[in-house]
């Protein structure tokens, strides 16, 4: 049993006296009553007492004694009695999260005790520690020794157990690669071997070695398809007894689902139309039920098949007539299959459409797929999801289709609707897919784009409003945000409709301030491109157009609290816009916690410590739950539940959860959260608690170590074409996390850990010099491989587009300062001006100076300087991390080169000249550009504290600037309306600027030195 | 449209939708992963085109422990629904209903002998529906809740523990028809 930090519990026949000072913990007395006993009793087991009690004691050679016994154990190759094995694990258990290996000590200690009693009950127990420290040698070979001593039992879990060990341990790092064949190959013969047995029994019994149940079945399968070959699992997935049709007879689904997908990566799509065919009429046959396999995926992946096949019309019209079929059913249908059944016509038809695009001639766009897609839009457009539904499906549709849609459908659908609400929910929709196609590329013509030797602003025709446009077309938009606007403000003023609203799944009105705001996000210039090319990220927006778009969509918020959709688009606009802590007081209510923090948190926390870091001074910890919900989730070895998942035979259960438990510790967020902690604690505190590499979570992240990103985006309010960016991309200030960003931030931290490592004030070595000697071999071990992984990372390919510009300018000088650093100790007085030394330093300088001139440009010229300035703290919080950097590389060089010069009075072990001259040139340098910055950051407070604010903030929203809403009155006045005029966005405008204000004050907390 | 299959790991990464709903508890994920790890056929999601899921079903099989046999509380093999839930956009398409079917199939298939379940006693919405499904009140659990959704002055509110016998139970040995007269406390329910 693996006891953890809990004290097993002493033999029974141990005595009193000795028993209660162990559980006393009075270690001291356990010692010398131990040695007593063993002397006496010539029980090596009391020696095993002694050992462990020594190491509870304080002295280094004490505590370590207990290696020592464990490594003499191991070379002795004598089995050792359970009870000093326990006692033993117990007492190493601090040493073996690091010090010691478990597979190199307890783990064969374990392997030998087990093969040597392998029925006893206790057999189990070492089995299930090995898992614990996740000793997947050692393991494996307990549940072989287990299954061979059980053999003819009847009990067929030791069998399976030992298959899953044997697979998980042949491709898991932990096998040699000469050993990975051989395990390969027996775990794979083991189950043929077992699948011949239930192929050939007629009937099989509880005891036989064959595959009895879903979990094995499917286990055989999951190894098939990484050890054996592409022919075998074709064969057997359509087999009589183990196929996939076979289990769904029997009511199991697993196989059937996981197979859809493998055949498709194969592009097996004769057989996945034979599958599914075989399955959809097994549910109209009744043998199983009939709505068992009527999942939207086995649909789409069925209609795909048959549009694949060699008769593709032949292959559609069977699935129209199976479709049919399931129409005519007799029986209830669930409302949710009948919306499957439904789209499943709408994709075939669509897919028939593509084949053969012939169309009436009198209705040039009246298409089988628009009438398809009208139907479908006539029985469900009152529902939440509608949107999503369909939004594929008219994505696709021609220009002429969608003129049908616009012109003929809609019309008649809105005339046919005498239910005033439901006419509402309709127009609500209607905008929503107006906002959709002018997503869409089919809705505009190329025009020329240079017309009498002139580039053209607007490069095309938009084929709806025939207009000349820039892509997006803004008349359209316009026209959407009018219309929008004009049915928001219909359902306010009328109280039947206000009445209603409660009564249905969401008022019309969220979609409707959706499509305002976003609209007027496209119209202010917002592009996914401009973020991510720009050092600022609303450099290029017409402020008012953007400001108006926030402002709608936040009033809309604080009417409908609980729409996440449109919370998370502000969350994010609010960033961009420089107020992270209006961000957070929007993110905070939806109490993102546990286990959804991977998968949500970046939402919020990515790169939050360069945007704000005042958020990191409030009472709690900013990043504490997501570093407790990371270590109490990667606390052990073993991944969660391991055990439990053995023990039930939930063997893909098992296979899953590894997996699982893989990605996590090598999650993007994870790394997120480490590196935006330490960075934000540096800047306030300067010394952070422990180094980042020294962080538990951190261990097993090696520079190839592939970090990933598994981000949920599926709660924005998406109504962009996906034709195009999403809108996530445009509401995310630079590219989302990526394995490169997250090493090269986890790199500079380490980096930023080694300039300030300061040893404590008690250490005195005796041997200075010896001592010196190996902290400069240390350091410049620390700076090659720092020095080497920078360099690799920051020169990947795909690195510029992971980055925002401030970031890869940070990175790079970071790079270039490892450089320098290991270059300058590496030199000494005597050797001559090292050759890299002078261009790593311009380097540095050209990359500084280019950082600091667009993170303190000055503002374009229809932008207030100060408020350009609030929408641009990322790049100057990279100006300051990378002057700071530069500062601390000098600093550190020129420290060891002073600490040299006081220790070796010859001086010749000081470092050489020039490189000391080009460090002091670079201290001076960041210096004069870190008091720039804070005075940067201090007129800005002085700024954000004079007075008329207000007002000016409001002349923004409004555009006293004629250019700023492109002298459109129209939408001026409706926009205007809707915000309830100037008076309607004070408010606003004050929590903003408190927002503002307060970010800054945070800013001018931050060390500069 | 929606996919109904067995929960994988995976899936965690995509509960947005159900989660950031108030009304959805995100725990911890040694919980999710512990109902995957025994009883995967019993944790049940639906999806949508994008892979999100839109509503999950969390349940377990279990009896009572043995020292309880002789117990008036002694529950013998049954399964317990522990968690369900719909995302907002998701509802009214019956994805609750099918989900609970889904793992009364399970039940079944396990051989249990009713399907049982908590529900606060004001939630009036969701008693009805499980009621629609065949659900009755069993027994009154008090005070189980440790606050009251709909009153901030109490400080607990009752559970109904709601059963539906499975087919094992031919004779209907397991449900009551005036539960609600049946008070327990929170300690004796396993």
């Amino acid at each position: 049993m693996a006891y953890g930090y809990g004290r097993p519990a002493l033999k029974s026949t141990v005595d009193v006296q000795l028993q209660s000072a162990f559980s006393d913990g009075n270690w001291n007395a356990v010692v010398r009553l131990a040695d007593k006993r063993a002397k006496a009793l010539k029980d090596n087991y009391y020696e095993a007492i002694k050992v462990c009690a020594e190491s509870q004691l304080d002295g280094a050679a004490e505590r370590c004694g207990i290696l020592v016994a464990i490594e003499d154990l191991v070379k002795q190759k004598t089995v050792v009695d359970i009870d000093t094995l326990e006692l033993y694990e117990w007492a190493a258990s601090d040493f073996l999260q690091s010090e010691i290996e478990y597979a190199d000590t307890l783990g064969p200690l374990r392997v030998r005790w087990a093969k040597a009693n392998p029925k006893s009950p206790l057999a189990l127990q070492c089995l299930q520690a090995c898992l614990e420290y996740w000793d997947l040698v050692s393991a494996q070979q307990i549940s072989t020794a287990l299954d061979k001593a059980y053999l003819n039992s009847g009990d067929r879990r030791y069998m399976f157990w030992s298959i899953t060990l044997t697979f998980l341990l042949s491709i898991s790092p932990q096998c040699s690669e000469s050993s990975r064949k051989v395990y390969s190959l027996l775990v794979l013969k083991q189950l043929e071997r077992a699948a011949e047995i239930t192929e050939n029994s007629p009937k099989m019994d509880i005891k036989d070695r064959g595959l009895l149940n879903e979990e094995e079945i499917c286990l055989y399968y999951r190894v098939l398809l990484v050890h054996g070959n592409k022919d075998d699992y074709i064969k057997r997935v359509q087999g009589n007894s183990l196929g996939a049709l076979a289990l769904l007879r029997k009511g199991h689904k697993l196989l059937f689902w996981d197979s859809l997908g493998v055949l498709e990566t194969w592009g097996e799509w004769d057989l996945i139309f034979d599958l599914s065919r075989q399955a959809l009429r097994l549910g109209l046959e009744g043998v199983t039920p009939h709505f068992f396999v009527c999942d939207w995926k086995v649909w789409k992946t069925f209609i795909a098949a048959a549009s694949k096949s060699a008769k593709p019309e032949a292959a559609l019209e069977e699935v129209q007539s199976i479709l049919q079929d399931f129409f005519a059913l007799k029986t209830k249908k669930p409302d949710t299959y009948k919306k499957n059944l439904a789209l499943a016509l709408l994709e075939a038809s669509s897919k028939l459409y593509s084949l053969s695009p012939v169309t009436a001639p009198d209705v040039k766009g009246m298409t089988s797929r628009v009438i398809q897609l009208g139907l479908f839009l006539e029985q469900y457009f009152d529902r939440l999801s509608v949107f999503d539904d369909v939004k594929e499906y008219v994505s696709c549709l021609s220009f002429e289709e969608v003129q049908t849609l616009l012109e003929d459908i809609f019309p008649s659908m809105l005339s046919a609707q005498s239910d005033n609400v439901k006419g509402v929910i309709l127009g609500s929709l209607i905008c929503k897919i107006r906002y959709l196609l002018s997503t869409c590329p089919q809705t505009l013509s190329r025009h020329p784009s240079i017309t009498d030797g002139q580039q053209q602003a607007e490069p095309y025709r938009c084929r709806v409003c025939s207009g000349l446009t820039s892509l997006p077309c803004k008349h359209c938009l316009k026209s959407i945000i009018v219309e929008a606007i004009g049915t928001s403000k219909r359902i306010s003023a009328d109280s039947d409709l206000t009445d209603a609203i409660p009564r249905l799944d969401k008022d019309p009105r969220i979609d409707l301030a959706l499509v305002i705001g976003l609209s007027l996000l496209k119209l202010s210039g917002l592009r996914p491109g401009a973020l991510e090319a720009l050092w600022s990220p609303t450099r290029d927006l017409d402020p008012s157009l953007f400001l108006q778009a926030i402002l709608i969509m936040d009033a809309q918020l604080r009417e409908t609290p609980s729409d996440n959709g449109l919370r998370l688009i502000l969350v994010r606009l609010y960033l961009l816009l420089g107020n992270a802590s209006h961000a957070h007081q929007l993110w905070v209510p939806m109490d993102v916690k546990r286990t959804i923090h991977d998968a949500l948190s970046p939402l919020f926390f990515d790169r939050i410590s360069s945007l704000s870091p005042a958020l990191f001074q409030g009472s709690r910890p900013l990043m504490e739950p997501l570093r407790s919900y990371y270590s109490s989730s990667l606390r052990d070895q073993c991944p969660l539940k391991t055990w439990e998942a053995f023990s039930s035979g939930s063997y893909t259960s098992l296979l899953d959860m590894v997996e699982y438990d893989g990605h996590l510790q090598r999650s993007c967020t994870l790394m997120m959260t480490l590196v935006e902690e330490s960075r934000a604690t540096r800047a306030f505190s300067g010394k952070t608690e422990m180094e980042i590499a020294e962080n538990p979570l951190a261990w097993s992240i090696q520079d190839d170590t592939p970090l990933v990103n598994k981000t949920d985006y599926g709660s924005f309010s998406n109504l962009e074409s996906p034709h195009g960016p999403q809108i996530q991309d445009f509401v995310r200030l630079g590219p989302e996390l990526s394995n490169e960003r997250a090493h090269l931030a986890f790199l500079s931290e380490q980096f930023a850990d080694l300039l300030s490592f300061r040893p404590p004030k008690e250490y005195k070595p005796a041997k200075a010099i010896e001592a010196a000697i190996r902290d400069r071999n240390y350091v410049l071990e620390r700076l090659t491989h720092l020095n080497r992984s920078l360099a690799t990372f920051i020169h990947h390919p795909k690195t510029p587009s992971a980055l925002t510009s401030a970031e890869l300018g940070h990175y790079t000088i970071v790079s270039l300062l490892a450089a320098a650093a290991l270059t300058s100790l590496s030199t000494s007085r005597a050797d001559p001006t090292p050759k890299n030394m002078s261009l790593a330093s311009s380097s540095i300088r050209t990359t500084l100076m280019s950082l600091r001139a667009s993170s303190l440009q000055p503002a374009p010229a229809h932008m207030s300087a100060t408020c350009f300035a609030l929408t641009n703290m990322h790049a100057v919080s990279y100006l300051r991390e990378a002057a700071l950097a530069v500062k601390h590389t000098a600093g550190f060089v020129l420290a060891f080169h002073e600490r040299e010069l006081a220790r070796d009075r010859s001086g010749k072990s000081a470092l050489q000249r020039d490189v000391v001259a080009e460090m002091k040139a670079l201290e001076t340098v960041a210096a004069k550009i870190l008091s720039e910055t804070k005075a940067h950051l201090q007129k800005l407070k002085e700024a954000l504290g004079e007075g008329g604010w207000l007002d000016r903030l409001l002349g923004w929203i409004f555009g006293e600037d004629e250019q700023a809403v492109d002298g459109d009155e129209e939408l001026r006045r409706a926009v205007s309306d809707m915000i309830g005029g100037p008076e309607g966005a004070e408010e606003w405008c004050g929590r903003v600027l408190e927002g503002w204000r307060e970010g800054i004050k945070g800013w001018l907390m931050v060390r500069w030195e | 449209m929606a996919n109904f299959r067995r929960f994988r790991p995976g899936d965690l990464n995509k509960l947005s939708k159900c989660n950031l709903d108030p009304f959805t508890e995100t725990y911890e994920l040694s919980f999710y992963l512990q109902y995957y790890a025994k009883w995967p056929s019993l944790f049940q999601v639906a999806e949508d085109q994008n892979g999100n899921i839109i509503g999950y079903i969390m349940g377990k099989l279990e009896s009572s422990p043995d020292v309880y046999q002789f117990s008036e509380h002694y529950l013998p093999w049954h399964a317990h629904i522990t968690a369900v839930t719909v995302a907002p956009e998701a509802r009214r398409l019956g994805i609750g209903r099918l989900l609970t079917e889904q793992l009364e199939a399970a039940a079944d298939a396990n051989d249990a002998w009713f399907v049982d379940l908590f529900v606060r006693s004001t939630n009036h919405k969701a008693i009805a529906f499980y009621k629609s499904m065949g659900y009755s009140i069993f027994r009154v659990v008090k005070d189980y809740y440790g606050d009251h959704s709909s009153d901030p002055t109490q400080s607990s509110e009752d559970a109904y523990d709601m059963r539906k016998p499975m087919k094992r139970d031919v004779k209907k040995e397991h449900i009551r028809e005036d539960g609600e007269k049946y008070e327990v406390q929170p300690t004796d329910v396993w």
